[in-house]
């Protein structure tokens, strides 16, 4: 097997600057071309999925996997993986079940601030044992779940005050309000991203770490500030789904987590970090929701979403990573 | 002048090569044989097995006694199983997170074709052997799609979880096959001397690993790919095509414990091992077995089951509740790595 | 002898963006006899032994093993023709076994039907140990060993390419003493005395007095090419050293006219007691307006010294003080905080993020420059990044084009560009700044050292040659095993010669 020379990167360089452009622009028509087929072949099968109504109920029902692949894009984009974030979801449902009684709707923000402290301690734990952040968060996971038993006793808990989280389940003039939260979202740490220098930060360690840090920035921080947004987000996933089930669970969220993660690959985030964006992961929601809804169009079995998932994600993952910056591929 | 009697003058006047991002290892550090992390954490793990025999033994009388070390040896059996599995695609540097799915598919599989409630087979043996191969060739996917595809293992894994998963829930359609097979059921109910026979198989699984690891050729390139592939690929092996094996391997071995949570359950079970995965990984890193690869092995990987499952057995007979297990256990796989890697941690580069 | 060589090469030539490695070269190895290979950095040495191995295609040029032509298709087809290297990086496996190091690959009969038989493994491997008299255990895992029993091990690994040819191997031996001691030296050169007779080895070394006390010839290379062969017996280093260096300095390529002197400026770096992984209660004064340079071979702690500095290593002991103020060596950022910057040597890994755009990794290190509170401001930015580009001829599409895309004397542009538009840049470290870079770039980046030096800046030099770093600096610090050994005066108008500099880093 031939190994080029250190000289020989710097042509690399170049051509892999070149490459990364045409992969660039593919991956950012791929996901639309693939909405845009996904709607007409579905509204062939069912002409009633292509009205406003549908439209907005498919919408509605992607709110709480848009938040999650929303607070997950930031992780990836900084080169690491969250895999903490089904989890946490499910505990905030919990947490949220058991103080509803006591601070109605306002319960909303202490939960939220648990799950992103969450999310800060798991990624303090990761820059500063230096353990790789799909440990960190697989250990975190067991560790969420186990307290959202714990706390709930293995049972669902119901939420006995209706008007509590009403306003994340209702319809604002026609549209759903749970959408408009997740774009809210979306839009919050956009804007964050564009406007303040977070974004190129999270970019710079992303695609080279080691030269972000000679450079000076701050790359302890900004990671654990990565970690503590999407287990904000992963709160409020909880959050919208208890709106909606009336009720907290120690599992409610823990089947959103690869969905959300497919999501973010198949929208064009690469998982090597530094490619991507938000705006992609709304397009990769969109593409997912649209299969969830092809296949129960089709009438196929349960069973087959997850294995649509796995090889989405395996597909996606093969097109946007970029092999140039691993040598080795564990 | 001639060269011996130049007074030597070394010239460096072509000062060399690159500093690695991590800076040169001064002179005297390279003289010093490095302290192995693996044989710190081995003898770490043999002193934390000490330590919670001698807390547990002493918080509750029932831990003492015979029939508790019997049920420890049963309990362990499973993750022994996988954990072996498991043990060979960590020393190559990779990881697995497919086994729960994997499983779930394997155990609905055995399920159906040895005799059960739902199917008319009745292949018994023949059925294990099927399963076993069925896991086996879930893992050459996972292998190739790795390989082929140049993927990192944590994605992929992550992608045939699902693809196990959807699997068994489609064969699972709704109605639990319940095992009538007398023999399989043996496995989880007859004792000899006392321990299951499930047992036994899980140490004939053991043997079975160490025998691989130590004396075939996918079990010795295993190390060397994980500790050094780019010198492994320089030396001509076929880097690929021993991760593709490697993946089989463990797969064929997440087949054999899906028969034996199947027989523990007596039925086919879509979620027939769930959280031994995370179980798995933390008994091998506990036991020596590091994930940055080429390092521990089978018998250090056993070492972590057991600390792991007296640790299991010690809450439960204290009284802590099984959920706080799931809890602990996920501290403790953080701990246990970020304790491996704590010496050298500065000197790591990039960790993502 | 009309016997065919060994080995040999005609008109060899390999090219990559911006630079000639080898540049029609064409040498010879006899049998049974030892070839020395000489050169500065950059000449081609390692680009040859790459290429003799395997591991790199040549655009032109033959290569012939005992005549016969062959176009080499990686590591293994080489030893399978007997061509084999020790290569300069360790390339053993740590974690495994002498034995299996020594055969990993080529295991033969002591793997049937895939299943090991240690026997036979560890006799084979014992047989290729007592090839060299190393007593090393075959059974030892690898990372037990000391520095020089890995060595020995690896020329043990590659003799066994006597079992894989008929023929008499040629062994490549890449700057095998740069990490050995004297007496270990020695054991290596008796070694050799063993290999010439079964083996033809070329000895490559930037330690001139070595490779002429063992080879037989020696080429001298520089710029790709074959430019001398000389003959130990009546050659000594010193000659050899003028015939590596060979073009005449030319004052007007290192700007000597803009370097002022500095002796009465106030002391701006005050580094005491430095010690590190890698060096050892280092003491430095850098004056405001001085180049320091540091030289030293690999192993001397002067890289140590530039990342400590900086923060990009832990300090385990030391203070610093800059302008006066006590500087805290936490991390880079706290270095960037207090006015320091730092041009890495890997400009591709450490010093650019390729993907994003000129603009961005210009402001990358300051960018409260383009900010106003939180928020960037894009037209700030963009008269930042134009007036910089314009000052230091950065020649880029738009100021949004990937920096991936420039060439690397316009990259490392950028990169000094980072730090020269912070105002208040006290300290400004360069590791190898003109590693990879064209004559004309070269000379550039002089040009800008010499204008920051000027502005009051203090400078802290790493340079690939000595040439360089005399002609940049007022003074040079000499490093040897992680201590300073002395620090000699460069000042301008009265330079000394490189070998003044190079007798103190023995």
């Amino acid at each position: 097997m031939t190994v080029d020379t250190t000289t020989d990167a710097v042509a690399r360089d170049r051509l892999g600057a070149l490459t990364a452009r045409a992969r660039d622009e593919l991956v950012r028509f791929l996901p639309l071309l693939i909405i845009a087929v996904l709607l007409v072949a579905l509204s062939l099968r069912n002409p009633d999925l292509l009205t406003v109504d549908s439209l907005l109920t498919m919408a509605d029902s992607a709110a709480p996997l848009l938040v999650l692949a929303a607070g997950a894009t930031v992780v990836i984009l900084c080169g690491g993986i969250d895999l903490s974030i089904g989890a946490l979801a499910s505990f905030a449902s919990v947490l949220l079940a058991l103080w509803t009684p006591a601070l109605s709707g306002w319960a909303a923000v202490p939960v939220i601030a648990v799950t992103a402290v969450a999310g800060v301690l798991q990624g303090w734990v990761h820059v500063a044992a230096r353990v790789p952040s799909f440990i960190v968060t697989l250990g975190g996971l067991s560790l969420w779940t186990g307290l959202a038993l714990a706390l709930s006793g293995a049972k669902t808990v119901p939420i006995t005050d209706l008007s509590a989280f009403a306003w994340a389940f209702t319809r604002v003039r026609g549209l759903p309000s749970a959408i408009l939260v997740a774009l809210a979202l979306v839009a919050v740490i956009s804007a964050v991203m564009r406007l303040t220098p977070f974004g190129r930060w999270v970019c710079s360690i992303g695609h080279a770490e080691s030269a972000a840090r000679l450079a000076g920035l701050p790359v302890d921080r900004v990671k654990i500030a990565a970690f503590g947004i999407s287990g904000a987000a992963a709160g409020l996933a909880g959050l919208l789904l208890v709106a909606r089930t009336f009720s907290g669970a120690p599992t409610l969220g823990d089947s959103l987590l690869l969905p959300a993660v497919a999501a973010v690959v198949v929208g064009g985030t690469a998982i090597t970090g530094g490619h991507g964006g938000l705006g992609k992961t709304v397009m990769g929601a969109f593409v997912v929701v649209l299969l969830r809804v092809g296949l129960s169009l089709i009438g196929v079995d349960a069973g087959v979403e997850p294995i649509l998932y796995g090889a989405l994600i395996v597909i996606a993952v093969s097109v946007t990573i970029d092999r140039s910056k691993v040598a080795v591929m564990k | 002048m001639t060269a011996p009697d130049v007074v030597r003058q070394r010239t460096a006047a072509a000062t060399t090569a690159s500093a690695p991002s991590g800076g040169p290892a001064p002179a005297a550090d390279r003289r010093r044989a490095p302290r192995s992390a693996e044989a710190v954490q081995t003898t770490a793990s043999l002193l934390a097995l000490l330590v919670l025999a001698v807390v547990f033994s002493v918080l509750s009388p029932q831990f003492r006694t015979l029939s508790n070390v019997v049920s420890i040896v049963d309990a362990a059996a499973l993750l022994a199983i996988v954990t072996v599995g498991i043990t060979f695609v960590l020393v190559l540097g990779a990881i697995d997170l497919s086994v729960e799915g994997l499983i779930g598919a394997c155990s609905m599989t055995v399920a159906l074709l040895v005799a059960n409630s739902r199917t008319g087979l009745d292949l018994g043996l023949v059925g294990v052997l099927a399963t076993v191969l069925l896991g086996a060739a879930f893992g050459l996917v996972s292998g190739l799609v790795a390989t082929r595809l140049r993927i990192p293992t944590f994605m992929t894994t992550l992608g045939v979880n699902a693809v196990g998963l959807g699997v068994a829930t489609l064969l699972f359609a709704g109605v639990r096959p319940v095992i009538e097979d007398a023999g399989l059921r043996a496995w989880a109910s007859q004792r000899v001397l006392g321990v299951t026979v499930g047992s036994y198989i899980a140490l004939g699984a053991v043997v079975i690993g160490w025998l691989v690891q130590r004396y075939t050729r996918v079990g010795r390139y295993a190390f060397a790919i994980g500790g050094a592939e780019d010198i492994a690929r320089l030396s001509g092996i076929a880097v690929e095509r021993y991760k593709v094996v490697a993946f089989a391997i463990a797969g064929a071995f997440y087949g054999l414990g899906a028969v034996l949570a199947t027989a523990q359950l007596g039925s086919g079970v879509v979620q027939a091992a769930a959280g031994v995965n995370f179980s798995a990984i933390a008994a091998a890193v506990i036991g020596g077995t590091l994930l940055v690869g080429g390092r521990g092995g089978v018998l250090h990987s056993m070492i972590g089951v057991l600390v792991l499952t007296v640790l299991q057995n010690g809450l439960i007979l204290t009284g802590v509740s099984p959920y706080a297990q799931r809890a602990v256990e996920g501290v403790i796989v953080v701990v246990a790595v970020a304790a491996a890697t704590w010496p050298v941690r500065h000197r790591l580069g990039v960790v993502k | 002898m009309t016997a065919a060589p060994a080995l040999s090469v005609e008109g060899l030539t390999k090219r990559y963006p911006g630079v000639t490695a080898l540049d029609g070269m064409s040498l010879e190895v006899r049998p049974r006899e030892v070839v020395g290979l000489v050169g500065e950095n950059g000449a081609g040495k390692s680009t040859l032994l790459k290429t003799l191995v395997g591991l790199v295609r040549p655009d032109a040029g033959t290569i012939r093993v005992r005549g016969e032509p062959v176009a080499l298709r990686g590591v293994a087809h080489a030893a399978s023709v007997g061509i084999g290297m020790v290569f300069q990086e360790q390339s053993l496996v740590p974690n495994i076994t002498v034995a299996e190091n020594i055969l990993l690959g080529a295991e033969q009969t002591c793997v049937r039907t895939g299943i090991y038989r240690w026997r036979e493994l560890r006799a084979l491997a014992q047989a290729q140990l007592d090839k060299i008299g190393c007593t090393v255990s075959p059974s030892a895992r690898t990372d037990t060993l000391t520095f020089a029993q890995r060595q020995m091990v690896e020329v043990a690994k590659v003799l066994t390419i006597e079992e894989r040819t008929s023929h008499e191997p040629v062994i490549l031996l890449d700057e095998p003493t740069s990490v050995l001691e004297s007496d270990e030296i020695a054991t290596l050169f008796t070694q050799i005395e063993r290999l010439r007779q079964r083996a033809s080895v070329v000895f490559v070394s930037h330690r001139l007095d070595e490779v002429l006390q063992v080879s037989d010839r020696v080429y001298v290379l520089r710029n790709g090419r074959v430019v001398a062969e000389a003959n130990p017996r009546t050659v000594g280093a010193a000659d050899l050293h003028h015939l590596l260096i060979g073009r005449e300095v030319d004052g007007s390529h290192y700007h000597d006219d803009a370097q002022k002197p500095c002796d009465g400026a106030p002391v701006r770096v005050r580094v005491e007691g430095l010690t590190t992984g890698g060096c050892r209660g280092v003491d430095l004064e850098i004056r405001a307006g001085e180049v320091l340079g540091v030289a030293g071979v690999q192993g001397s702690g002067r890289e140590e010294v530039c990342r400590a500095l900086f923060g990009a290593t832990r300090a385990l002991r030391g203070r610093v003080t800059l302008d006066g103020r006590p500087l805290r060596l936490g991390s880079p950022r706290a270095a960037v905080r207090a006015g320091i910057g730092y041009v890495p040597a890997e400009r591709r890994t450490d010093g650019i993020v390729p993907p994003m755009s000129v603009a961005e990794n210009l402001s990358l290190s300051h960018v409260d420059r383009v900010c106003r509170g939180p928020l960037l401001q894009p037209r700030r930015e963009r008269r930042l990044v134009d007036r910089w580009v314009q000052r230091l001829g950065i020649k880029t599409p738009s100021p949004s084009t990937p920096i991936g895309t420039l060439s690397g004397g316009n990259q490392q542009k950028v990169v000094l560009a980072r730090w020269m538009l912070c105002d208040d840049l006290k300290l400004l470290i360069l590791d190898h700044p003109t590693r990879g870079l064209d004559v004309g770039a070269k000379s550039d980046v002089y040009a800008l050292i010499r204008e920051l030096a000027a502005a009051g800046c203090a400078v802290l030099l790493l340079s690939d040659t000595l040439e360089e770093m005399i002609a940049l600096s007022h003074r040079v610090v000499v490093m040897k095993d992680g201590e300073v050994v002395t620090t000699i005066d460069t000042p301008p108008g009265a330079k000394p010669d490189p070998v003044v500099i190079l007798e103190e880093m023995v």
